[in-house]
């Protein structure tokens, strides 16, 4: 008996340390997952495509009744808009009209030149279209996360809300896709104002307004200027329509998204058929950084 | 005398109660808003969770529910994973030593706590952030998430209470 108790002891002691030890041990893993997340590593990438796939379709279930509540809002509204926007859209279709027409005579015209110049069109970009099913969840981070089913994503592709950019695939995993917004704080795109085509790099700040780096001092800039993608670093094709400027005060340049995100239920995934746009990115990052 | 398996199992999801209930919370303020401007007051609920059930209820939850919390916050943000893992377990490590003087405290002294704590974190999670990414990240909007959590603090407590009293067995409560 004595001998069994003197055994207790010394299990509950051990229990003990090992209690102990694990607490320190979950201390450390959160510490290594921090410092592997730096640098990109397999562990991370498993344990965060687990959790996503566990927890995606309780997302999914969940979202279900707030995306009624916005739908029940957004017709409300929109009834209450209907007269004012039936005008604006009358004007706007006696423009596009004419514009529709220009179109028609630049389409043939460049056919033509085409042929003449033995040109070879780029392929046609593709894309998918996904229900966004969370936010982020907290303020130190502008995401979203999409389902995006059996449909082949890969990370860096663009992601389009309505007509124009919001941001870029981060991670995907299984049916799910993490997209970082351009108003996020890991946002980076080379951007340049259509007007003028001085170039510069759109950078997230976590606020609804994105700011606009690295423009030359001499830069012709002005509010209500168009700001699209540059093409520069190969990630994202040049062109693509991302905001205009909101404000400038002194050097900083703040840019409005185009995109109401308010309002978007669904994104577009488009895959521009860039060649290896995952190396890109990173090639851009590091030439970024190498600059800095 | 032995518990039969039953009973074990039983006990074993009795004290799961905070964490699933905590997750669950999670998942609705995790529902897609549509809007940039609310999504600033968005409050961390998990936050709350964590700090009011170790608070009241220390041996249901431990650092292990605080992991599981703060990898579901790390998973569904862009924040570095491991960082709420860390500030979750930061914050029952903190809660564990307030628990030895403040466990019976009303709930006025319990949200005055809650508001010191979370601002010390808040404002530490600030500063860890805006070492990683290398940039001074903007802190009105942090502190508007702080606010709005402590404004959501009570009618997540209320909850929790209601899951305390009518869930859970013994130490009923009035809050």
């Amino acid at each position: 008996m004595w001998r069994r108790g003197v055994l207790l002891i010394k299990f509950s002691e051990l229990k003990d340390i090992l209690r102990r030890s694990f607490v320190v041990i979950l201390f450390i893993v959160s510490f290594l997952f921090i410092l592997l997340s730096k640098v990109d590593g397999v562990v991370v990438e498993t344990a965060h495509d687990l959790v996503m796939d566990a927890t995606g379709p309780i997302m999914q279930v969940v979202e279900f009744p707030s995306r009624i509540i916005h739908r029940v809002y957004t017709y409300f509204y929109d009834i209450g808009r209907i007269y004012a926007d039936n005008r604006e859209l009358r004007e706007e279709n006696k423009q596009m009209l004419i514009l529709q027409n220009k179109v028609r005579t630049l389409e043939v015209e460049n056919q033509l030149l085409s042929r003449l110049l033995n040109y070879t069109p780029p392929a046609e970009a593709t894309f998918i279209s996904a229900k966004i099913i969370a936010e982020s969840g907290d303020n130190f981070t502008h995401m979203l996360l999409v389902y995006i089913g059996d449909e082949p994503v890969k990370k860096g592709q663009i992601v389009l809300g309505n007509e124009s950019v919001i941001g870029r695939v981060d991670k995907v995993s299984g049916h799910y896709a993490k997209v970082i917004l351009v108003t996020d704080i890991n946002s980076k795109i080379p951007v340049v104002v259509e007007r003028t085509r001085a170039r510069g790099i759109l950078t997230g700040n976590n606020t609804a307004t994105p700011t606009l780096l690295f423009t030359r001092a001499t830069a012709d800039i002005q509010e209500g200027d168009v700001v699209v993608t540059s093409g520069v670093g190969g990630m994202f094709p040049a062109g693509l329509p991302i905001g205009f400027v909101s404000s400038i005060s002194g050097r900083q340049i703040n840019v409005e998204t185009m995109a109401d995100i308010s309002r978007v239920e669904y994104v577009r995934i488009v895959d521009y058929g860039l060649s290896n746009e995952e190396e890109i990115r990173k090639d851009f990052f590091e030439s970024e950084n190498n600059a800095r | 005398m032995r518990d039969s398996w039953h009973e074990k199992i039983r006990f074993f999801l009795l004290h799961r109660i905070p964490l699933a209930t905590t997750l669950m919370l999670m998942f609705i303020f995790f529902m897609p808003i549509n809007s940039l401007e609310l999504n600033y007051f968005r409050p961390t609920v998990g936050a709350i969770c964590v700090y009011y059930w170790t608070l009241k209820r220390g041996y249901m939850f431990g650092y292990v529910s605080a992991f599981w919390v703060g990898l579901l916050m790390d998973v569904y943000s862009s924040s570095p994973l491991g960082l709420n893992i860390l500030f979750m377990m930061l914050l029952v490590m903190v809660t564990n030593w307030l628990t030895r003087y403040f466990q019976s405290a009303s709930f006025n002294v319990c949200w005055a706590l809650f508001a010191a704590v979370g601002l010390g974190q808040i404002l530490l999670k600030w500063v860890i952030l805006t070492a990683y990414f290398g940039r001074l990240l903007s802190l009105s909007e942090v502190m508007i998430n702080y606010f709005s959590t402590l404004m959501f603090y009570p009618l997540i407590v209320c909850f929790n209470v209601w899951v305390q009293n009518h869930l859970l067995p013994q130490e009923r409560i009035n809050e």
